[in-house]
């Protein structure tokens, strides 16, 4: 009984939108009233490909009654029931739709919301399509002056990244978080956000990186006086010294325990073998300048 | 109080009261113009008293009193030795009236005169014992400790109660160190969750403001609706239409109960 009247309701719905010779404009109101009942008819019955296409149709016949606020909500279930499907594409086509009806209803949180949602159906699937909902997701917060909701974003965006093995990516978007949470004055979670950059830079085995990196955020005073920032500048010269015991130690230490987990992990496996090489590099290019001189 | 007990104290008052005895300082006079024989006899007595204060020292029950008497006793036996140098000087110079013979004798009884004053017990018992790390600076000449660089003294001794102690203040203090590390990673651990929470509060703020109209209008649309729905009801329920009410119900009963009536017969 279950999946015959939402089949039904969808014959029904459809006879009326579709347009004939003895209909001549469709009658949206009832066809969608007739499309949601089917759409949560199938939901019940587990029928999740009808189920997406009944929502799909009767977020149309909201958006032709000029509701964008309830398309966007069926827009959401049917991602919803597309990720159960498993067609990622759907998904995140959906998913994209919905958060431009948000934003229609000019409400950009709930767009971000749902582009967020997105990016969390297809973190495994398509990592790279994610990363980009969530950029995007980051970007409507930030026009909109709520970064901090943007936080959470960031954090999700860098796991993927780092999961990716994209470490330039990563410091690159935590270097955003850092600016973000600049702007709305968030010392602790920027001066995280630097040093977090620094330790990916530094697992990159990228120490001039790692070291420009430093060397930029300093000139902000809170990370420099901040113990992140000691904690960093310690981590650089025990790197430039090759000491792997220190680096382990740091490793250890409270400061960096308080960061993000993925970060902690790497920062667990920081001395990556070529510190001793970093030294020699170094030494290195101390001992030309000394060539020159003595040729002179 | 035994005979012997009785004696000793009267040869020590005897030999305190002696500078009072004329007949001895007669004697000593006759050495008067002997710079030699002077300076021996202020060492002898120096010896004696030395000695004699040693033998109380080693009798002493209180500790604190026998290592200060251990530490005089050593600190004149330092001052005797010094002089024994000038001693040594003026015996060999000749004095009138001295025999040659008894111009050896006074030789040898100052290089006698060291070993006696090193002879003198200052509490520096030979039995093996722990020196306590101050065996090292005996080496150094310049700077004179009381004790004359003999630091396996009595004094310095690590009884057992002393390392017992020592050892429990470090392991205190070790201890001690221990535990506050673990509190400063609990304050670092607070730390970072309070301004975590701080910056949870600041992201919570606005969307408070935003609550708080939107119930604000919310409350006042409702009010507006109580009010008119008060009037409704009110106006539904006014007495006149109560009363018009039922008195067409009972038209409408009565008709009903005649219809019946006359359907009946």
């Amino acid at each position: 009984m279950a999946s015959s009247d939402p089949n039904k309701l969808m014959a029904k719905a459809d006879k009326l939108t579709k347009l004939s010779l003895t209909r001549w404009s469709a009658d949206w109101k009832s066809a969608t009233q007739l499309y949601e009942q089917a759409a949560i008819g199938y939901r019940v019955a587990k029928n999740h490909e009808k189920a997406k296409i009944a929502f799909e149709k009767a977020s149309k016949g909201q958006e032709m009654l000029s509701s964008p606020w309830d398309a966007a909500k069926h827009m959401e279930s049917a991602a919803a029931l597309a990720k159960e499907v498993g067609n990622w594409t759907e998904v995140a086509d959906f998913y994209k739709r919905a958060s431009e009806l948000y934003m229609v209803c000019s409400r950009p949180q709930p767009a971000s919301d749902a582009l967020a949602k997105g990016a969390r159906a297809l973190e495994d699937a398509v990592p790279d399509e994610a990363i980009q909902l969530y950029t995007e997701a980051c970007s409507i917060l930030e026009e909109d002056d709520k970064e901090q909701m943007a936080f959470d974003l960031y954090r999700a965006a860098t796991c993927v990244y780092i999961k990716l093995e994209k470490y330039t990516d990563a410091a690159t978007f935590l270097l955003r978080w850092g600016l973000a949470a600049d702007k709305c004055s968030a010392t602790n979670s920027q001066c995280k956000a630097y040093l977090s950059a620094i330790i990916v830079y530094l697992y990159a085995h990228d120490f001039k990186q790692a070291e420009k990196c430093y060397n930029d955020c300093s000139q902000i005073d809170v990370f420099l006086r901040n113990d992140h920032g000691r904690c960093a500048s310690k981590l650089l010269s025990a790197y430039s010294e090759g000491d792997i015991e220190e680096i382990k130690r740091l490793g250890q230490s409270s400061t960096i325990s308080n960061l993000d987990h993925v970060i902690i992990r790497l920062a667990r496996k920081l001395p990556t073998g070529e510190v001793c090489a970093l030294k020699t590099e170094a030494a290195e290019e101390q001992e030309e300048p000394l060539d020159e001189n003595d040729l002179t | 109080m035994s005979v012997i007990d009785i004696l000793t104290r009267v040869d020590a008052i005897c030999k305190k009261y002696d500078k009072y005895d004329v007949e001895k300082q007669k004697d000593l006079n006759v050495a008067g113009d002997d710079a030699f024989a002077r300076l021996y006899a202020a060492i002898e007595a120096d010896l004696e008293s030395a000695l004699q204060k040693a033998e109380s020292a080693s009798k002493e029950k209180n500790k604190a009193s026998a290592v200060a008497l251990n530490a005089e006793v050593r600190r004149t036996k330092a001052r005797l030795l010094e002089e024994v140098p000038k001693l040594q000087r003026l015996a060999v110079k000749k004095v009138k009236g001295l025999s040659g013979e008894e111009l050896a004798a006074r030789n040898d009884l100052v290089l006698a005169l060291p070993d006696r004053i090193q002879a003198i017990p200052d509490g520096s018992a030979p039995a093996a014992k722990q020196s306590g790390g101050w065996a090292a600076s005996a080496s150094r000449t310049e700077i004179k400790f009381d004790s004359d660089g003999r630091f396996d003294d009595e004094y310095f001794q690590q009884t057992e109660e002393s390392s017992g102690f020592r050892q429990e203040f470090e392991m205190r203090k070790i201890k001690q160190d221990q535990g506050l590390d673990v509190i400063s990673e609990g304050l670092d651990t607070l730390k970072n969750m309070a301004s975590d929470m701080n910056e949870e509060l600041d992201r919570q703020v606005p969307l408070m403001d935003e609550i708080d109209t939107k119930v604000d209008k919310a409350a006042a649309d409702l009010k507006n609706t109580n009010v008119r729905l008060k009037d409704t009801v009110n106006q539904l329920r006014s007495s006149r239409n109560f009363c018009i009410d039922i008195i067409l119900l009972c038209i409408i009963l009565g008709i009903a109960a005649y219809l019946y009536n006359v359907l009946k017969k």
